[in-house]
């Protein structure tokens, strides 16, 4: 320590080190992608400094690990810590936390080559949003692109699965392969072989190398479209395509006499009018063909007794021809769903006694049916062949009053004001779920029909709001126990549950 | 444990002239055999789990040298164990995760800096502060002021963090004083390099024992009256010893620059972000080489007034460039230059943030205020806000690109993890019982103060939860709840909490996750943790089931109200809280919530099942799968698990716009879908596969007799 404390002021010009920012979740394998960069570059006499946070990296949270390099002859003093705009390269195990290290200004057009990983692994906000909570990719897709030198957005998720091996494996392949690492792709290629699974890192090493060989190294706007698959498949807008799948579904929910119901409800509100209104007609074709396939016991059970489910259920587990699969189902029908199929009367009256408090024997308990074992099979299918007294059910008949309140309200505000009619057809989206969850979104739904469309459809629709309307769909997808919607449609305000004189001042 | 460290275990034994190449804790833990310790000790915690991990694994190893290894139940009997060095002539050490575990092990170290001690004594810190870190930004650094115990801050550099440490023993020894160096998060994780010397075998251990206890020596008893002629001592005696030591040794180091007329006094553990900031501002070249004169304090308590005043004299300003707050260091050196009627100006928290973690970014801001004012004959005046408008413009370009913000991800429970079933089984209850009083504690539990649990009305600290709502107890209708992991009751909980509560009669309901280990520092061993008889007997099971030691504990105490359920019987659960809080006994109610740490039952299975299905035995996969027919896309299932392997994908069905419910490969099969499924009415999109490798005669029997009876429809 001593030797170095009188140095005299520099006389050279030294070089900045490489840096390396890698972004990813707790135990995917980041640090071990970090170990084998520091090891190749130690094969390469490279001086190199690594370092990470990883505190409770197994857990899946967000985690970085940063390298620095620089030549052996140097006595580099390397940072902990990556500084912003002034990172080399950037890799990224998936998209979002590509777009975490965008926000944070880590990539710079001026200097960094960001590499991500396509795929997306959604994080906990995105998914327990009733509606679609999911970040939007593509505005991470264009500003990977403008921000960065060099980009390169694979989706080496897969192709580590494909190859049997961790996306660490893939992320170190395309690392090298993309040519930014002063060693030969054959010293990194090296690190693997001492590795647990060498075989497979090594495929999936070579794939990446393959795979970011062939996307364009320049930076270029339509990169993205050659690097990673296609999206999700994509939603048929045709208006005649919706409609004959609409068909096709409900002769399997009910009969061909009920898809013709379908069609003649559709035409209602065809007739109304024209190409003016074709999103609002096709927004209607779905939610109509969802809410007249509403999901009872008998179309549970049929849906979960087809052989393409069988097969897909095989296909999804990965079971080869030798293997076996036995599959359970987790049912629990309450009394509340057998009176949904019962007739009218003895429904009314199965519910009055649920209300009241009293049970039924041997319902509201969880059964678990062995589907693809003999007599689970057959308990299935008897009750899939409830479906043909369905049309005297007691829940039959009240989802067919609100379709018809609906469609009235519909066919009255398409011609007055289109873009209201565009948020009323998308308003059925509510009522899913079962259970509890449907119960809360059919009050939901009910609350925001009475509330605002059916005063609203009284004076013609005339001052009605399609942006409130909006606000409120959003509202009541936004939680689950109508807090959002209560404060936005109600404009309900709880009282604080304690009252002291500093919350006084902020209710408005 | 949940890492192996074979290989690091190996890097230990190296000799004179090899290089040692790791992580910086482990280079830490070479460094204490290389200074001849007879004992170490410690709690786990990040950033130094790696510490104790390693030593517990290298037990036989280090028992060749002599050196006693002792992985403590908290930090206070860590802190404690130093005791030893008050009155042998033995080295020791031993480590923790700071501020907490200072905190915890306060009494003890007041006890051991009072009469000081004869062998050298170090307590190595994980300076938990900035990104990443887990509990409160306080600093270390007022522990050392008030109990005089002395503060290293080595450069994050592992040659100096190692010849920091040996140095530490004979600071401590030349000065009879506790030393504790303090190292940050990214400092303990850092891979480097450094030579490395032999072992020394100590020449008082397990292995050389002594004849006779040290005489009675009223002396080194922190007992009064002697504690006042400790006092006295701590500033006559052993602080002037080691501020010569400190000066002899040259632990701080001075750079020279030719800006003379200022200079910088600099944290040693801010040293390599500093260089980094200055090479930004073109004030020093990436290989350290600074214009501005340099003071490197690797020792930041005690000071040493003729350094610090020799260094600032003839300068017109001086900064100090010192992490956190308050800053000690800043008004310490404001008395130096005060007493010694020095006129230099002194900057710091003026030009520097109170708070937070000192990144190069923050310090170019404020290096180049302090360089605009107080240098500027210097050509590069406006170099930091050029940075600064650089950053500003990338990040505003990419929110604009983005349009809106990434969603968080914090940390989560594990795939498999058998906490998260306990709090759908809470969430559920709570629709019965109403909103309780949630006290929430430290451990992977506490995960669940983040979606989709959101649970926690307070965190007062590690096995704190039971005693920290003893108060609310008293004014609420409903009882509180309180929750720990098995980790916190034997840390702190079963004394603070349970007895206390036991002693005042007061109502309350606890909750204890009993999986076996202390599962978020990386599952060390606890007092509870199954044995390998159990772990053998349970096989694919959770080896928690028939480990009563807490139970026993709890009885033994007094608990009369006590159940044991395992998490993934979520009905139970439910309905055991529901009894719990409905029930007429007014007193102390205890669940158990048992089942094993996931990470470990699953690295005891792993290896099990390949050899099986290599031998071709029949092994029994299970996992779990949605209907995308029947799921509605209302997400229900997620708000009730975040297990990361139940997501969303975009529906294949056009007639669907909102994304459906999806399991992932990585899906561990372990049963809380279809518990919650059933639990909470949700939904029956779930099926559970059970996948038969190398099935038998009876399971192929009844496929074939299947597939007739239902005329190939099941195929």
């Amino acid at each position: 320590m001593s030797s170095t404390s009188d140095r005299t002021v520099a006389t050279t010009e030294s070089i900045e080190p490489l840096r390396i920012l890698i972004t990813a979740l707790g135990g995917e394998g980041g640090g071990t992608l970090m170990n084998w960069i520091v090891s190749a570059a130690r094969a390469s006499g490279l001086q190199v400094q690594a370092t990470s946070v990883p505190g409770v990296a197994q857990r899946t949270g967000s985690t970085s690990y940063y390298i620095e390099l620089s030549e052996a002859d140097t006595s580099t003093v390397f940072n902990l810590v990556p500084l912003p705009g002034r990172v080399d390269i950037v890799l990224s195990s998936e998209l979002v936390e590509a777009a975490r290290v965008l926000e944070a200004g880590y990539v710079s057009p001026d200097r960094t080559l960001l590499i991500a990983s396509h795929n997306r692994v959604y994080a906990t906000a995105e998914k327990i949003k009733p509606g679609d909570g999911r970040y939007n990719t593509e505005s991470i897709e264009s500003a990977a692109q403008a921000l960065s030198r060099h980009c390169h957005l694979i989706d080496l998720q897969q192709l580590a699965q494909d190859n049997g091996t961790f996306i660490s494996a893939t992320l170190y392949g395309a690392l090298a392969g993309s040519g930014a690492l002063p060693w030969d792709i054959s010293v990194s290629r090296a690190m693997l072989e001492t590795s647990s699974a060498a075989a497979a890192s090594v495929r999936g090493f070579d794939a990446a190398v393959s795979a970011i060989g062939h996307t364009m190294p320049a930076k270029s706007k339509n990169a993205s479209a050659d690097t990673h698959p296609a999206a999700d498949a994509a939603t048929p807008d045709s208006l005649p395509l919706l409609i004959e799948l609409a068909t096709q579904r409900l002769t399997d929910y009910q009969d061909a006499k009920y898809a013709t119901l379908y069609r003649e409800r559709m035409g209602r509100l065809q007739s109304v009018d024209t190409e003016a209104h074709q999103p609002v007609l096709q927004e209607a074709a779905r939610r109509l063909a969802n809410w007249m396939s509403y999901e009872d016991i008998a179309r549970v059970a049929d849906l979960k007794t087809q052989p393409q489910r069988f097969a897909d259920v095989r296909a999804q587990c990965g079971a080869s021809d030798a293997q076996l699969v036995r599959i359970t189902e987790y049912l629990k029908p309450r009394a509340e769903e057998i009176a949904d199929m019962l007739p009218v009367s003895i429904g009314r009256r199965m519910v009055k006694r649920v209300s009241a408090g009293k049970s039924f024997p041997l319902l509201g308990s969880g059964r678990r049916i062995p589907s693809n074992a003999a007599w689970g099979y057959w308990l299935l299918r008897t009750t899939a062949a409830l479906k043909r007294w369905r049309r005297r059910s007691l829940r039959y008949q009240y989802e067919q009053q609100a379709i018809e309140k609906w469609l009235s309200a519909l066919t009255t505000a398409m011609p007055a004001r289109p873009q209201y009619a565009l948020v009323l057809a998308e308003l059925p989206r509510l009522r899913k779920g079962y259970s509890d969850t449907l119960q809360r979104g059919l009050q939901s739904y009910n609350t925001i029909f009475e509330s605002m469309v059916s005063p609203a459809q009284a004076s013609h629709f005339e001052d009605a709001s399609a942006v409130d309307l909006r606000k409120a769909i959003d509202a009541a997808l936004a939680d689950d126990n109508h807090k959002a919607l209560n404060e936005s449609v109600i404009k309900f305000v709880p009282k604080p549950a304690i009252s002291w004189p500093g919350n006084t001042a902020s209710t408005d | 444990m949940e890492r192996s460290f074979a290989k690091e275990i190996e890097s230990l034994r190296l000799g004179d002239g090899d290089t040692f190449y790791g992580e910086g804790i482990l280079a830490v833990t070479k460094a204490l055999l290389q200074s001849g310790v007879s004992y170490v000790g410690g709690y786990q915690g990040a950033p130094v789990s790696h510490l104790i991990d390693v030593m517990v694994q290298a037990a036989p190893q280090m028992a060749e040298l002599g050196v006693h290894v002792e992985p403590c139940t908290n930090e206070a009997s860590a802190a404690a164990m130093l005791g030893a060095s008050i009155m042998y002539p033995v080295r020791g050490a031993v480590t923790w995760k700071s501020i907490v575990g200072t905190n915890v092990a306060a009494d003890a170290l007041s006890n051991l800096s009072s009469p000081g001690v004869t062998g050298g004594t170090l307590i190595v810190i994980g300076e938990d502060y900035g990104e990443g870190a887990s509990v409160i930004q306080e600093r270390t650094h007022a522990y050392a002021m008030k109990s005089a115990i002395w503060l290293l801050d080595p450069r994050p550099h592992l040659e100096t963090i190692v010849h920091c440490t040996e140095k530490a023993f004979e600071l401590s020894e030349a000065s009879n004083t506790p030393v504790m160096m303090e190292l940050r998060i990214r400092t303990c994780h850092l891979q480097g390099s450094f030579t490395a010397r032999d072992n020394i075998a100590p020449d008082v251990s397990m292995q050389q024992l002594l004849d006779d206890p040290a005489p009675h020596n009223y002396e080194q008893l922190a007992h009064p009256p002697v504690t006042f002629g400790h006092e006295k001592r701590k500033y006559e005696q052993r602080m002037p010893a080691a501020r010569a030591f400190i000066l002899r040794e040259r632990l701080n180091e001075l750079f020279e620059g030719r800006h003379r007329e200022i200079g910088i006094i600099v944290q040693g553990g801010i040293y390599n972000a500093l260089l980094r900031a200055l090479l930004e501002l073109k004030l020093a070249d990436a290989n350290g080489d600074c214009d501005i004169p340099l003071l490197v304090l690797n020792v930041v308590y005690p000071l040493v007034p003729e350094q610090i005043a020799e260094f600032a004299k003839g300068k017109s300003a001086v900064l100090v460039v010192e992490e956190g707050q308050p800053e000690y260091l800043e008004h310490e050196i404001g008395s130096i230059l005060r007493r010694s009627d020095i006129q230099t100006k002194l900057a710091g928290k003026d030009v520097l943030p109170m708070v937070g973690e000192y990144r190069s970014e923050i310090l170019i801001d404020g290096l180049s205020r302090f360089v605009k004012q107080h240098l500027p004959a210097a050509g590069n005046l406006h170099a930091g806000e050029a940075y600064a408008a650089e950053v500003a413009a990338l990040k505003k370009q990419a929110g604009q690109l983005l349009g809106a913000p990434v969603p968080p991800r914090p940390p989560t429970f594990c795939t498999g993890c058998p906490e998260r079933p306990f709090f759908a089984a809470l969430k559920l209850a709570e629709k019965d019982i109403g909103k309780v009083h949630y006290s929430a504690d430290i451990g992977c539990h506490s995960f669940a103060t983040f979606a989709p649990f959101n649970f926690g009305n307070s965190i007062l600290g590690y096995g704190m939860s039971l005693a920290s709502n003893a108060s609310v107890a008293s004014f609420q209708k409903r009882p509180p709840l309180a929750v720990m992991g098995d980790g916190g009751f034997w840390h702190n909980g079963l004394l603070s909490g349970v007895t206390s509560r036991l002693l005042n009669g007061g109502n309350g309901v606890l909750v204890i996750m009993k999986n076996g280990y202390t599962s978020a520092t990386g599952t060390q061993e606890l007092l509870s943790s199954p044995d390998s008889r159990l772990k053998l007997a349970a096989a694919e099971k959770s080896a928690t089931h028939g480990e009563h030691t807490i139970e026993d504990a709890l009885k033994g105490v007094g608990v009369k109200w006590l159940r044991t359920v395992h998490t993934y019987r979520v009905d139970k659960m439910r309905r055991t809280l529901q009894d719990a809080f409905s029930s007429k006994f007014k007193g102390l109610k205890v669940i158990v919530a048992e089942g094993e740490c996931q990470l470990e039952r699953q690295r005891r299975v792993r290896p099990v099942r390949t050899r099986a299905l290599q031998a071709g035995a029949r092994v029994v996969r299970t996992r779990f799968g949605i209907d995308e027919s029947t799921c509605t896309g209302d997400h229900s299932c997620m708000r009730l698990s975040g297990c990361p392997t139940l997501t969303v994908k975009s529906s294949a069905d056009p007639l669907k716009t909102d994304p459906v419910a999806h399991v992932t490969n990585g899906c561990v099969g372990c049963g809380l879908c279809g518990e919650v499924a059933h639990a909470a009415t949700l939904c029956p999109s779930f099926w559970r596969a059970e996948i038969i490798s190398n099935p038998n005669w009876w399971d192929r029997f009844k496929a074939r007799c299947n597939r007739w009876l239902t005329a190939g429809a099941i195929a």
